[in-house]
């Protein structure tokens, strides 16, 4: 370099510089995209080409200002792989002749400031390309991060949502459950105990009756944060509606969950003050306790519900602690009642009948029917055994219908030698009278047995009388009017208002056995209660039986009172109808 | 278990994103090798890809000039795109440094990209968000915080409703979004219209972006004119966007080739 000449201006340099730049920027049209107006592209340009006119004519040549130019069109956006190649072209071509530069080693120059165009340039364009690629991915990054945060966030959101009750907050059956086999299943279960509060709120469907649901919810709530408060740290589940469990891990011993469960009470025992109303939330819970090792979930939960269901037998607001004993007694007998419908089905039900004998004559007047079962596994039970759970599950509708059915069926088989043959006595429980359809059902009954009415009697208890609405009133006047008759069963051992039989169509009463075992001595006074009952009720046109019967001389002041006939021991125990139909032939 | 409706996608950039296309398009480095792959097929079936992109974008920055210099400073950019050259809080805080801009889009890449671009820029600020909740949009509490609904603001849309399907019903969502705008608020639209174009150029293009996220809905002037429902375009009206309101004659040239349609529109009253 250094030819030592200098470059020489052409005329009107300036205008000249103007057409190259506005010719350099229509070559640049479309490279890329130009995040600039025209004028300003023009503008820029213009700059540029200065400095390049004024690098060719300043000796020596620097080579800088080429890389700087190069660089500079990259920092402007004008970086793209045809911008660059415009401009080398629209250089070469354009420049010296544009600018009049005139000088002996000017292609020389151009060359080399052109490859210093082209070399700053392509530095520039490949570090931008570089950081941009850099940019791109790191946004990617944290895009897939956030986007991984947003998912665990999300999915801790749903598991919140789906392991708590969205009314009271508190966690809900599905993590309580959770909660409760980690407990069990824990790696050091073999030692620990773990304990149990199951508590409902006592009558809480009234709050949501007379305040409505709204305040009934609010109280929720607020019973909600005071249980959870109160037993703190232990988890307070709600299960549904006003049940919430109490699960106290690593419990020392029963007095540890008792402790708790009378915090909670303590908790709700004032009322809680809900849109203006004192709304009193008072509980019932039931604990239990155990080792982890004895139990399971399903186990835990069911003694509790047990357990909860004997504070509100007991009338609720208060605990009850877990009695092993009782709920197997519970449970059995809940076995009992639940074997109850196959048991009728595969006919392992039987009667046996005890004779009522005629206390004037000592001749067969009637036989009680009493239901046995035949029970697979516990052998011959006697009705004391499951009467009661029969009427408590409604099951005695069925066995009671069965009960009448096989009476009447098998004692219009009877024929006596001599006069009539027995009428079997069959005990009515209080769901059979009550509900609708027993008229025709008797009805229906004797016209497919073809058993004279009038040897069927119904046994029904005294309570059931007083406590008779119209309806059943109205059933038994039905009944009596068939032909069928009707008898009180253990009168004597309720109010035994007499005067209130006037008016109903019964036929006989039985005297239950207290008063027969009152008889031992002569002038007792259960003996001068007896012999005027007798006489009322012979007033009222009532025949009377005496129940419990066992001895001679029971039977003997019997007679002597006046009385009809007699049941029990004396006259015969219950036994299959053979046994009875072998007395009357 | 059902995945909830809230659980985000993962990001896979193997996928073409359309915003990192248009960055490739535009000459921009911020894209993936599928993005790349994706946008020269495009380019092999339309070779002014890169043209219309071009055009598109240069549209973008005349029509927020024109609102600037019409006195608006609040901007909501609905499908903003990868903050590529001439973003549009550059081109209105040139002209006015009190602007403020909203970006938002659907592209969790193209929106990372936006918040590290626009750290330490009080006037910008970008939204995760889809164009099909125009409610959720609204309601967000960026978009709150960044502008004042009782003051104009301008809406642009702008190449994204070829993006959006006629089951999406745009312009029931464009209608929300204009009955929460003040009068004297902006719409700017532009979009892909295939008028003029031949059956195989169409199916091509077509091929090429059902293989991204976004198939295209190319749409006629009139369809595009209706989109402005409520609100006057100002002159020149929808025109292929060289047309619209250019710098230099030559500018204007050709401008059907750069196959997109675009407006602005102002809601009176
Ligand atoms: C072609 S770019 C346009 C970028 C910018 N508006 C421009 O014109 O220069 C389209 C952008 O719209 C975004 N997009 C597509 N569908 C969208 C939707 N439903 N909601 C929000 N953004 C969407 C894409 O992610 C992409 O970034």
């Amino acid at each position: 370099m250094g030819l030592g000449g200098s470059v020489g201006d052409g005329p009107d340099a300036r205008g000249h510089a103007g057409a190259f730049a506005r010719a350099w920027a229509k070559a640049l049209a479309g490279t890329s995209y130009l995040p600039m107006t025209h004028a300003q592209l023009e503008l820029l340009l213009q700059r540029l080409t200065d400095r390049l006119a004024e690098a060719l004519r300043t000796e020596p040549l620097d080579l800088r200002v080429g890389h700087r130019v190069g660089t500079e069109l990259v920092a402007a956006h004008i970086a793209s792989a045809e911008a660059l190649g415009r401009t080398v072209e629209v250089i070469q071509l354009r420049l010296v002749r544009d600018l009049d530069l005139v000088a002996d080693d000017i292609d020389d120059r151009m060359a080399r400031l052109l490859a210093a165009i082209a070399t700053g340039y392509a530095r520039a364009l490949r570090d931008r390309t570089l950081d941009e690629q850099e940019s791109i991915r790191r946004a990617a990054l944290t895009a897939r991060a956030d986007a991984e945060r947003a998912l665990r966030a999300s999915e801790a959101r749903f598991r919140h949502q789906a392991t708590h009750d969205p009314l009271t907050g508190l966690p809900n059956r599905t993590l309580f459950g959770e909660r409760l086999a980690a407990v069990l299943d824990g790696p050091t279960s073999g030692v620990h105990r773990v304990g149990l509060c199951f508590l409902d709120l006592d009558r809480f469907k009234r709050i949501n009756d007379s305040y409505g649901h709204s305040i009934g919810d609010r109280a929720l709530v607020a019973a909600a944060r005071r249980l959870s408060r109160a037993v703190e740290p232990h988890l307070v589940a709600r299960l549904g509606g006003d049940a919430f469990v109490i699960l106290v891990e690593r419990s020392t011993g029963t007095g540890d969950v008792v402790a708790v469960a009378e915090a909670a009470l303590a908790a709700l025992a004032e009322p809680i003050l809900v849109g203006g109303h004192d709304v009193a939330v008072p509980a019932s819970v039931g604990i239990v306790e155990r080792r982890v090792a004895d139990t399971s979930p399903d186990d835990l939960m069911r003694a509790a519900g047990s357990t909860l269901h004997w504070t509100k037998l007991a009338g609720g607001a208060g605990w009850t602690l877990y009695d092993a004993e009782r709920d197997r007694r519970e449970q059995a007998r809940q076995a009992l009642s639940a074997a109850i419908p196959g048991g009728l089905e595969r006919g392992e039900f039987y009667l046996d009948y005890q004779p009522l004998t005629s206390l004037q004559d000592g001749s067969l007047l009637g036989v009680e029917a009493l239901v046995r079962w035949r029970h697979p596994q516990l052998g011959v039970l006697g009705p004391d055994n499951f009467i009661g759970l029969a009427e408590e599950t409604g099951l005695i509708v069925p066995l009671g219908a069965w009960v009448l059915a096989e009476a009447c069926r098998e004692a219009v088989g009877w024929t006596a030698a001599v006069g009539e043959p027995p009428y079997v006595s069959v005990n009515l429980a209080v769901r059979q009278v009550r509900r609708p359809g027993l008229v025709q059902e008797v009805r229906g009954l004797l016209a497919r047995t073809g058993l004279p009415p009038n040897r069927l009697q119904l046994e029904i208890t005294e309570s059931m009388m007083m406590s008779g609405t119209e309806e059943a009133v109205r059933v038994l006047r039905a009944l009596a009017d068939l032909g069928v008759r009707i008898a009180i069963d253990d009168f004597g051992t309720g109010y035994s208002n007499l005067a209130y039989l006037r008016n109903l169509p019964v036929t006989e009463l039985k005297v239950a056995g207290e008063f027969v075992r009152g008889l031992r001595a002569p002038e007792a006074a259960d003996e001068r209660i007896l012999a005027s009952l007798v006489s009322l009720a012979h007033a009222l046109d009532l025949t009377v039986t005496a129940e419990g019967v066992e001895t001679v001389g029971q039977a003997e002041r019997l007679r002597a009172i006046g009385c009809d006939a007699g049941q029990g021991w004396h006259f015969g125990r219950p036994a299959p109808a053979d046994h009875i139909l072998s007395r009357i032939r | 278990m059902q995945r909830p409706d809230w659980a985000p996608e993962t990001i896979d950039v193997e996928r073409p994103s359309v915003a990192r296309m248009y960055d490739y398009y535009l000459g921009g480095s911020h894209n993936f090798a599928a993005d790349r792959a994706a946008a020269q097929a495009m380019m092999a079936a339309v070779p002014e890809a890169p043209l219309m992109a071009q055009a598109n974008r240069a549209f973008l920055r005349r029509a927020v000039q024109f609102l600037t210099g019409a006195g608006v400073r609040q901007f909501l950019d609905i499908g903003s795109g990868i903050p590529t050259v001439g973003n549009v809080h550059e081109i209105a805080q040139r002209h006015a440094p009190d602007s403020r801009v909203v970006y938002v889009d659907v592209d969790p890449v193209a929106v990372a990209h936006s918040r590290e671009i626009l750290a330490g820029n009080d006037g910008a600020t970008v939204v995760q968000e889809d164009f099909r909740h125009p409610d959720r949009i609204l309601a967000h509490p960026d978009v709150r915080a960044a502008l004042d609904l009782t003051r104009p603001v301008a809406v642009l849309i702008v190449a994204v409703l070829h993006f959006v399907p006629d089951d999406d019903r745009p312009a029931e969502l464009l209608r929300a979004l204009r009955d929460a705008l003040p009068a004297g608020s902006y719409l700017v639209l532009s979009q892909a219209s295939d008028d003029g174009r031949s059956d195989a150029e169409r199916a091509e293009a077509q091929r090429v972006y059902q293989r991204t996220d976004s198939p295209l809905s190319v749409r006629s002037r009139a369809q595009l004119t209706t989109f402005f429902d409520g609100f006057e375009l100002v002159e020149p009206g929808v025109v292929w966007v060289p047309q619209w309101r250019p710098e230099t004659p030559e500018s204007a040239e050709n401008a059907e080739r750069a196959v997109f349609l675009g407006g602005v529109g102002r809601l009176g009253g």
